[in-house]
């Protein structure tokens, strides 16, 4: 039996599957408790009723752009362990970087070298770990910090200044790293300066970019907003699809 | 009095329950990772994870304390617990909420807007959860297709894939800022072919220095706009 066999067993679908049903259950609660709340505050129903039905409208396309991602992921971790991150708590782009951080660290690179189950538990553990940070400060000082936020301006117009430009700039310097690899790899990766090395990598970055562009350029210009949900997926996948074509 | 009373109450189990929940959820996650390595007769390698954790943790750690206080205050108490732990904010959970706020027109901070963001990402994370079960049921009688060694290179390119289409996404947000970094890990790259094996460690370099442009540039535009 292959390593994708056994992550594709019944075994780790039954893990996933339990954690995914216990959130759908707290989401229920939640979603109760709310409408309760707000029955009791003398909310319209009707206007609660809007909100449910616009968050289930907005939200299906979204959707069907993280499953892309699950068809992404399921070639080198199996279908369950993406299922549940992409459902639970990850990003399709927090997700492949750091599954890909953690094969490196394990001496393989993901989806060009047999994965091993010791590989694969040790990502799935990393995946699991960098993103917990949310549910720490949530847990710790959600009420705290609400109850300083009541009366006062959001603190968001505080740590708006520099806090946004330098997620930007963060984001920049991790695309920068990697692009920059593909290019070293390519010009030195047989040798300092042969240019003669894998060059699929910066290939398939390219279209991926290129892709980008396309679907950036009919949502804003064409506004055909919806596309923005497929987009990173989208192309992602024509990325891998010219990795196919040219068979490398 | 009464309905002020029972918001509180509302209010007060909800911080409860959702402590709760993140904690319970948090060691699922964390553990879960260690009962499929059981099934599997291994365990993580601790130390590849702690050194995969310094190099890409430290990253994904700094933006989820951003996240955190720039989008708590615009999800309430339910919303941000819920957010938190179904994931998908920036590309999904914000917007959605923003968009059932706006439509019953719900201002930031008040009871009306706790209950219609828990209700919104309540409602987007099932949704999430329904179309992934039916897609991943769909899946299964596709893995053979999936596994076929033509489709290989496509999966061993997931990575690249990734970081070209946001290479666009963000380099256009700051092309300036985007060309010194891009340029130094190449050059880097170039001169030292066998760094490549640990890009995900180059990460924090060139983080910080974008990050260090970034400061520059906006402190001097601060002190130009104060100076005006």
């Amino acid at each position: 039996m292959s390593v994708l066999d056994q992550l594709n067993g019944s075994g780790i679908y039954l893990i996933c599957g339990g954690i995914v049903l216990f959130i759908a259950i707290v989401c229920v609660v939640f979603l109760v408790r709310a409408w309760k709340a707000g029955k009791a505050l003398g909310m319209d129903t009707v206007r609660m009723k809007r909100a449910i039905t616009s968050s289930a409208t907005f939200s299906l396309l979204p959707s069907v752009g993280i499953l892309l991602g699950v068809l992404a992921l399921s070639g080198s971790l199996g279908i369950p362990w993406p299922w549940l991150r992409l459902s639970v708590i990850g990003a399709l782009h927090y997700e492949t970087q750091v599954a890909d951080a953690a094969a490196e660290q394990l001496g393989i690179r993901l989806g060009q070298d047999p994965m091993t189950t010791q590989a694969f538990a040790t990502i799935a553990l990393l995946m699991s770990a960098c993103i917990m940070w949310g549910m720490i400060l949530t847990t710790l000082f959600n009420k705290k910090y609400l109850k300083k936020l009541q009366g006062k301006d959001p603190a968001a117009k505080k740590i708006g200044g520099f806090g946004d430009l330098a997620m930007v700039a963060m984001f920049i310097g991790m695309v920068s790293a990697y692009l920059g690899s593909y290019i070293g790899g390519f010009v030195s990766g047989n040798g300092r300066f042969t240019f003669s090395g894998s060059w699929t990598p910066l290939l398939v970055a390219a279209v991926s970019a290129l892709a980008m562009a396309g679907f950036t350029w009919l949502s804003e210009k064409k506004h055909w907003d919806w596309l923005d949900n497929f987009s990173i997926a989208g192309s992602m996948l024509l990325g891998m699809t010219a990795a196919v074509l040219v068979g490398h | 009095m009464e309905k002020q009373k029972n918001y509180e109450a509302y209010l007060k189990n909800t911080h409860r329950l959702g402590r709760a929940v993140s904690v319970l959820t948090l060691v699922m996650l964390l553990g879960a990772p260690f009962l499929i390595g059981r099934l599997l007769g291994t365990a993580p390698d601790l130390g590849a994870a702690a050194r995969g954790f310094l190099s890409v943790g430290l990253v994904w750690t700094v933006s989820s304390i951003v996240e955190y206080l720039v989008y708590t205050p615009m999800l309430g108490a339910g919303g941000s617990y819920l957010a938190f732990i179904t994931g998908n904010l920036i590309n999904m959970k914000i917007p959605c909420a923003m968009n059932a706020r706006e439509l019953v027109d719900a201002k930031t901070g008040t009871a009306e807007n706790e209950v219609i963001s828990t209700l919104s990402i309540a409602t987007s994370s099932l949704v999430t959860i329904l179309v992934l079960a039916v897609g991943v049921l769909l899946m299964i009688p596709l893995r053979p297709v999936l596994e076929s060694p033509t489709l290989q290179p496509a999966f061993a390119n997931v990575v690249p894939a990734l970081f070209g289409a946001m290479a666009y996404k963000y380099f256009r947000k700051d092309i300036r800022l985007a060309v010194v970094p891009l340029c130094c890990m190449s050059l880097l790259f170039m001169f030292v072919p066998a760094l490549t094996s640990s890009t995900s460690f180059m990460i924090i370099p060139s983080g910080a220095l974008a990050i260090g442009l970034s400061y520059l540039r906006w402190r001097k535009s601060r002190k130009g706009a104060d100076q005006a």
